[in-house]
């Protein structure tokens, strides 16, 4: 649930991280956001972007450092608050709705969280309509396109107004045109948002900020502008300038 | 193979049908599942030489069928997947009971004396015949109820009945990825075939292989539908919500319930 | 294999669905105490997943046919047979009601037919006991089959008992035997290969999926006691043709008593299954009779069968097509008046 915290709403110190079988390893990342920044993490595939995303959220635990999520700890004991201040948007949207309809789909967050069946509703229509999707409501999720599924995964976190969304590759085979609307109902969203992606125009039209990660740890951390035009740092990173500014 | 593309058709047809806004779709899901399940325990309660009730039995499929505007033709091809069983139960019937229940034709037809000219039937083809119906009108009173009633709101029958909530939830999540499945499916089998053109099958030393690496990608999926399941706050159980229910609702149960009772009871015919 | 509503007089469905339901509410109690919420969309992906594969074909090698997954089996060496078997009947049921496959009333029949001995005899008198000592490719191959012929046989048999026994049949007990017998030990050989196989390349990459694979270390014994695939086959298929010869020496010698006993539980069956309505139906004929006249002659000798009965039955039949399609007409007529 939104908590209306202005400024600092995540804190990551000294954060570092070993999977059981010695793998993907992040090591010494510290981060602070605020409220309704928007920021990319960048990096080549396998560098821990998503170790990184499944820490904030709890569903990897046994890390070294802190995570605080709207000033809770990110630990065992606090996952139920934690998680009701950050909301995960997964790369496969079919992943993510898994029930018939994007009504209950997007009503099954709030439902978990105790609310009326009137305020659930509530939510339900607003979520749907920061998305632009309130025709689409009753329908059945296998009949729709790629994009609607993506804005129906998105609803169904907003329907739980978390402080910060995390989103895994949402540009991900989207059309032109469903891409462009994405990025304008991002902008329109006024949570924190941590967003990752390969899709460098994509992380130019919708984060002011972006973190550039290698092997584990934070190469850059600035203006997304200044990093997404540097040649040099990107090429030595694995990636490469992003298409428009490209020549 | 084409097979999988004939089924994901069909579920596709079956999900158009229930996203009707027709009246029989909107009727309360519970009575609907329990009406149905009566028309069948009903229908196959009859006896073997019960003909004559069977036919009239079929009044409720032609309701549903017509009233409900659905194709017969859609609702016979689902025959086939147990009528190899059923016609192998039945198809011998004839040889084996040889008892003359009537004649058709001839001149003392309803005396049962011996008749010239006329038609023996035999219990055994009366036999074949009723079991033929029953396999037919369950077919299509199940198909009736599916194509009115989304799988969810028989989910939602279901807990009304108080089926437990786990099995409820795991149908659920079958119907829901069936159909992400059945595509997967597809395009495995398509880019098999592309590999593979002139096999019908799919050839033995790829079914470890193929099949299992589907699998494990199932395994993640599944991995990922918890923890979507999880940061939305799933504790391990479903909520949804409460549907209501009118007159009609009620009507459409009691009076069909009360038909069939009266055709069970031969008090119609 | 799955069974038709059809087939199955109430009496035999309700029995077998009390026996389904036991086994369930058993199961899910387990699968409770197991306590890990994660099976649960686990099961749900599993099943979906059985399901689908139940739509490919795979080719059998030297002929031109093709057979399918054994789920039952499957499902519990992945998921363990409780859970196994709740997932096996959300796919029955499912199965059912979408592709009519299998019936509502059948549901309890097929469970029990499939899922209750592919899940639980398939794990317990096969995987878990060779599995104990840990897995091997050859015992995980010999499981899968002996699992699959055993449970598909007795599915088979099942099926027949329960058919025989609701009185829909008259073909002779040892006839029907042999008529679904040596199929079924074809398919279950097939489907043992094709659940080898898939089990086994599980095995190989990820064997930390697998259920009850014990011993110390989970670590692939490899090349030691390690068949191959076709010598494993030639060894099954020996067996398999000894197994089916039993079977055949079974039905032919052994039925008849059986065949007279289960005569005895038919007659009853059926007269049960009609006791309650019948008394009640009396009653109501008494006392509304609605359609006096309507009675025919010998109605009541052939339990209804004559041919004025069908002709008349055909009539009322007609009456309600008439009846239905103009009660459609009116209802259109009155949306398009109200759209209007």
């Amino acid at each position: 649930m939104h908590t209306g915290i202005h400024g600092e709403i995540l804190r990551i110190e000294n954060l570092s991280f070993t999977y059981e079988d010695n793998n993907h390893v992040l090591d010494d990342i510290n981060l602070v956001a605020h409220d309704g920044e928007s920021i990319g993490i960048i990096g080549a595939n396998g560098i821990g972007k998503s170790t990184l995303m499944k820490l904030l959220v709890g569903l990897l635990l046994d890390y070294q450092g802190t995570i605080e999520v709207a000033g809770h700890p990110v630990n065992k004991k606090n996952l139920n608050h934690v998680r009701e201040h950050i909301g995960y948007v997964f790369q496969d949207s079919d992943s993510q709705l898994f029930l018939s309809t994007i009504e209950d789909d997007v009503a099954f967050g709030p439902r978990n969280y105790g609310l009326s069946e009137e305020e659930v509703k509530e939510k339900v229509d607003a979520a749907l309509a920061k998305v632009h999707i309130s025709d689409l409501k009753n329908k059945h999720i296998y009949k729709l396109s790629g994009g609607e599924k993506k804005l129906a995964a998105i609803a169904t976190i907003l329907a739980m107004e978390p402080d910060i969304i995390i989103m895994d590759e949402p540009s991900i085979a989207l059309d032109p045109r469903n891409r462009k609307n994405l990025i304008s109902i991002l902008n329109d969203i006024h949570s924190l948002k941590l967003i990752t992606s390969h899709d460098l125009d994509f992380i130019m039209d919708t984060c002011e900020r972006t973190v550039l990660l290698d092997d584990g740890r934070i190469i850059a951390n600035g203006k997304t502008s200044e990093i997404l035009s540097n040649k040099a740092l990107l090429e030595d990173h694995g990636l490469e300038l992003p298409l428009r500014l490209q020549k | 193979m084409a097979s999988i593309d004939k089924q994901l058709k069909e579920l596709n047809k079956i999900q158009d049908l229930q996203q009707r806004s027709q009246w029989m779709n909107i009727l309360h899901p519970l009575g609907k599942l329990l009406l149905s399940v009566f028309y069948i325990i009903i229908t196959v309660s009859f006896g073997k030489y019960d003909l004559v009730p069977l036919i009239i039995m079929s009044i409720y499929p032609i309701f549903g069928f017509i009233l409900g505007e659905l194709s017969f033709k859609d609702g016979l091809y689902r025959m086939r997947l147990i009528l190899p069983l059923v016609l192998l139960v039945g198809i011998f019937n004839p040889f084996f009971d040889k008892n003359i229940l009537f004649y058709i034709g001839g001149t003392a037809a309803e005396t049962g004396a011996a008749v010239q000219g006329g038609f023996a039937v035999t219990g055994g083809m009366v036999s074949m015949v009723t079991l033929m119906l029953k396999g037919f009108y369950s077919a299509l009173s199940a198909y009736i109820l599916i194509a009115t009633t989304s799988i969810d709101d028989i989910c939602y029958a279901l807990r009304c009945l108080h089926m437990p909530k786990m099995i409820v939830i795991v149908i659920m999540l079958i119907y829901r990825y069936f159909g992400v499945m059945g595509a997967e499916a597809e395009r495995i089998i398509t880019a098999y075939k592309l590999r593979a053109p002139s096999q019908k099958g799919i050839h033995y030393k790829a079914w470890g292989t193929l099949v299992g690496q589907w699998l494990l990608r199932s395994m993640d999926r599944a991995e990922d539908v918890y923890e979507s399941m999880l940061l939305r706050g799933f504790k391990g159980d479903f909520f949804t919500s409460k549907k209501s229910y009118g007159l009609l609702d009620i009507l459409y149960v009691i009076i069909w319930t009360m038909i069939l009772v009266l055709i069970r009871s031969r008090v119609i015919i | 294999m799955h069974m038709a509503d059809a087939l199955v007089v109430p009496a035999v469905a309700g029995t077998m669905y009390v026996l389904s339901g036991t086994a369930a509410g058993v199961s899910i109690k387990k699968v409770r105490e197991e306590n890990d919420p994660k099976k649960i969309p686990v099961m749900g992906v599993m099943g979906a997943f059985v399901f689908a594969t139940q739509m490919l074909n795979f080719t059998i090698p030297g002929t031109g046919s093709s057979g399918h997954l054994c789920g039952g089996m499957m499902l519990s060496a992945m998921l363990g047979p409780f859970a196994g078997f709740i997932t096996m009947i959300g796919v029955l049921l499912v199965q059912g009601l979408l592709f009519a496959d299998g019936g509502l009333l059948a549901l309890g029949c097929n469970v029990w037919n499939m899922a209750f001995y592919g899940c639980f005899l398939g794990s317990f008198l096969f995987w878990r006991p060779m599995m104990k000592k840990g897995a091997s490719r050859a015992k995980i191959i010999i499981a899968s089959i002996l699992g699959c012929i055993v449970t598909l046989q007795l599915g088979a048999f099942s099926v027949t008992l329960e058919t025989l026994i609701s009185g829909v049949t008259e073909l002779p007990f040892s006839a029907f035997l042999a008529a679904m017998q040596p199929i079924h030990l074809a398919i279950g050989l097939v489907e043992g290969l094709i659940t080898a196989a898939v089990l086994v390349f599980v095995y190989e990459a990820r064997p930390e999926l697998l259920w009850g694979i014990g011993g110390e270390d989970v670590v692939k014994e490899k090349k030691e006691g390690k068949l191959s695939f076709k010598n494993t086959i030639i060894v099954l298929a020996v067996l398999a043709a000894i197994a089916g010869g039993i079977v055949s020496l079974f039905a032919s010698a052994f039925p008849d008593g059986l065949e007279w006993s289960m005569e005895k539980v038919a007659g009853t069956s059926e007269l049960e299954a009609a006791g309650g309505a019948y008394d009640v139906a009396a009653g109501i004929q008494d006392t509304t009779s609605l359609l006096p006249d309507y009675a025919f002659k010998g109605s009541e000798a052939a339990i209804g069968t004559s041919f004025s009965g069908i002709v008349g039955a055909l009539v009322v039949v007609a009456l309600m097509v008439g009846l239905c399609y103009a009660c459609r007409f009116f209802l259109k007529k009155n949306k398009e008046d109200k759209a209007a």
